[in-house]
């Protein structure tokens, strides 16, 4: 739980509300056509519990903020550069939202996404 | 632009004229290229648009500019493999998702016909479409939607591809015009998309090629008047040209813009003109004795409702004509440029004069930001950078700057502002950046660096006692003694730095100090060290009566 405290008050920000956030950058982030869950068990889970942000996982540890993504990518763009971009998007909203830093971003690449028989 | 006319009909595009036309796009988006940068909105770090389009184009052209294909589908699949090699940021990746789709549909194809042509636009839209699953509305994305749109439009009456290109052309530009209705934040900015900017070039150049105009001067731009960057911290000043004069007003009749700038360019130069509501500001630099011209021009024109004049050279801090002009090192790209952090006017000529690229102001009480020293090179056209920080609490601003960007950063960790002089002296900018970075870090270690300035607190610091608006000495960046004049902390410094065993030592003094005060305490050095040959510099560094180089 990330937080912040003010004068009236401290507030808290659930990993949930956070991965909304980058859910939402991501998927409008150039070359990412989809994310994907981290393994079965984990889909199944999303699936059960409508978890709004899958294949996005935030985890607030000792006041650092980390944030892993697993995405899949469009076949024929350049990984590097769209991971680049997705990883600059997600921080750039997640940080303008929270107004916290981001200290790390995870990108993985779960898979690529190939269309019309290339 | 429609004097020019375009060649006869049923010119036959092939793979070579395809060639032609992608040298042509990236010449033109080059020249705008700056333009381009201009219409950043979003402070992400990914670099600047325009650079980006321009470097994705550079990869597409050099893979193609050796190959022969006559077959346009080959020549294509060639331009769409390099563009998405070297696909840099979104805008990058999305122009390699449209040379891809291009490609794809010119497969078969051998010579270019109009429906072909239409076809591959058609195909380039939707292969940029599917590469996103929310597609915002407002960008390249648009852009290209609008092209395709308008070509197929165009094939209705002629089947001639140059003819749907100079139809496509102006649409791309209606296109680009709209975006601010799609992208709300585009409006808050008050500028247009800057990836759809950048393909309307591309489509543009293509266009001026197959006319015969020249694609290496910029086009006369009004940006919007928030993109107007007139302050620039260290302005580089042209020979003759002190004063600056900006314009505010209201033309009484649409302005002519190809003759008011052409009328501009007779008076001065550094001409940009903003606009915003109807208002125009103009900004020019020109000699002391057109000043007022710019002014007497305009006033017949329209409206002026304010005018700011401002003598560069005051500003600058410098005496009339003896006052220093910056002249940096214009890299090219794929040469290594430097960057340095320079905390005074004088150590910012020195820098200069050994080919540093880009300054940032500060130093010891005013350390740059990260944003201000990756403003400092983002520009540069090129994607190897070296910085040298020139103070250890600036390292780590630079380090980040280096995360943040996407051009090749090394940070040569230089402490003192000697170190970064010793590093500049072995930079080669066409060398190999990690070799020449390594270069430099060996050249640092060779050099002692002083420094002189005056205690702000009493401290026991290093085993020296220090009281307060004492005089103390640093090498090497730690404390070594405290002295109630700077000369004897001066003849202390270089005692404890054995500058008896170098050759070279190397004094520039503050903005506090005087020349003839200065003078004075070189000559007692050199009295003390007869044998070593020691060099007096104005540095122009606050707080710091004297920064040491002894090597």
């Amino acid at each position: 739980m990330s937080k912040e405290t003010t004068s009236l008050g401290r507030i808290f920000i659930s990993p949930r509300a956070i991965a909304t956030i980058a859910h939402h950058a991501t998927l409008q982030s150039y070359g990412v056509v989809g994310l994907a869950p981290r393994g079965l068990a984990e889909e199944l889970s999303t699936a059960l519990t409508h978890q709004p942000a899958r294949g996005v996982y935030v985890r607030y540890q000792d006041e650092k903020l980390e944030i892993e993504l697993h995405i899949i990518v469009e076949y024929g763009t350049r990984i590097a550069s769209v991971a680049q971009s997705v990883a600059n998007t997600v921080r750039y909203h997640v940080e303008k939202a929270l107004g916290l830093p981001v200290d790390a971003i995870h990108v993985h690449i779960a898979g690529l996404r190939i269309t019309n028989g290339e | 632009m429609s004097n020019p006319t375009l060649p006869q009909r049923n010119t036959r595009i092939d793979g070579l004229a395809l060639k032609n036309l992608v040298e042509a796009a990236l010449t033109w988006l080059r020249t705008n290229q700056q333009t381009v940068n201009s219409l950043n909105v979003f402070p992400v770090p990914d670099g600047d648009t325009g650079t980006n389009m321009v470097l994705t184009m550079q990869s597409a052209w050099n893979e193609i500019k050796d190959l022969g294909h006559r077959h346009i589908g080959q020549m294509a699949a060639a331009v769409s493999q390099g563009a998405l090699m070297g696909a840099r940021g979104n805008s990058g990746v999305i122009l390699s998702q449209i040379w891809r789709g291009v490609a794809k549909a010119l497969h078969n194809v051998e010579v270019l016909d109009g429906p072909a042509f239409v076809r591959a636009l058609a195909e380039a839209r939707d292969t940029a479409y599917k590469g996103v699953v929310r597609p915002v509305e407002g960008t390249i994305l648009t852009v290209i939607k609008d092209v395709a749109a308008a070509a197929e439009e165009a094939l209705k009456e002629t089947d001639d591809p140059l003819q749907i290109l100079e139809r496509i052309v102006p649409a791309a530009d209606a296109s680009v015009q709209r975006t601010p209705e799609l992208l709300p934040v585009l409006k808050q900015a008050g500028v247009v998309d800057s990836g759809g900017k950048g393909l309307f070039f591309i489509l543009e150049g293509m266009l001026r090629y197959a006319k015969g105009l020249p694609l290496d001067t910029p086009l006369v731009t009004v940006q919007p008047l928030s993109a107007l960057k007139l302050q620039e911290t260290m302005e580089v000043i042209e020979e003759g040209q002190d004063f600056e004069v900006v314009v505010d007003f209201y033309p009484s009749q649409p302005l002519d813009l190809q003759a008011f700038y052409s009328r501009l360019e007779q008076i001065g130069t550094s001409i940009q003109v903003g606009e915003g509501d109807g208002m125009y500001r103009m900004h020019i630099h020109v000699p002391l004795e057109k000043r007022y011209e710019p002014i007497d021009y305009i006033m017949g024109l329209g409206t002026i409702t304010k005018v700011a004049m401002e003598n560069l050279l005051a500003q600058m801090g410098g005496s009339g004509a003896t006052a220093e002009r910056l002249e940096l090192a214009n890299v090219q790209p794929g040469q290594i440029a430097v960057v340095t952090v320079s905390p005074g006017r004088g150590l910012s000529r020195i820098f200069a004069s050994l080919g540093v690229a880009a300054i940032v102001e500060g130093g010891q009480t005013m350390n740059p930001s990260t944003q201000e020293i990756l403003a400092a090179f983002e520009n540069l056209p090129t994607d190897k950078i070296i910085i040298l920080p020139n103070n250890k609490n600036i390292i780590l601003a630079a380090n980040q700057a280096r995360e943040v960007t996407v051009k090749q950063v090394v940070v040569v960790p230089s402490r003192t502002i000697p170190q970064g002089l010793a590093a500049m002296l072995v930079h080669d900018p066409d060398g190999d950046l990690e070799t020449v970075a390594e270069r430099m870090n060996k050249a640092m270690e060779k050099v002692r660096s002083g420094e002189i300035t005056v205690a702000t607190r009493s401290v026991e610091l290093d085993g020296v006692k220090v009281e307060k608006d004492q005089v103390i000495a640093l090498l090497d960046g730690k404390l070594v003694l405290s002295a109630a004049t700077l000369e004897e902390a001066l003849l202390g410094l270089l005692e404890k730095a054995q500058a008896e065993n170098y050759e070279l030592i190397t004094l520039f003094y503050g903005a506090d100090l005087s020349h003839s005060e200065a003078n004075r305490l070189v000559d007692r050095v050199r009295e003390r060290y007869p044998q070593q040959e020691v060099e007096l510099q104005e540095g122009g560094q606050p707080h710091y009566a004297f920064l040491i180089s002894i090597e």
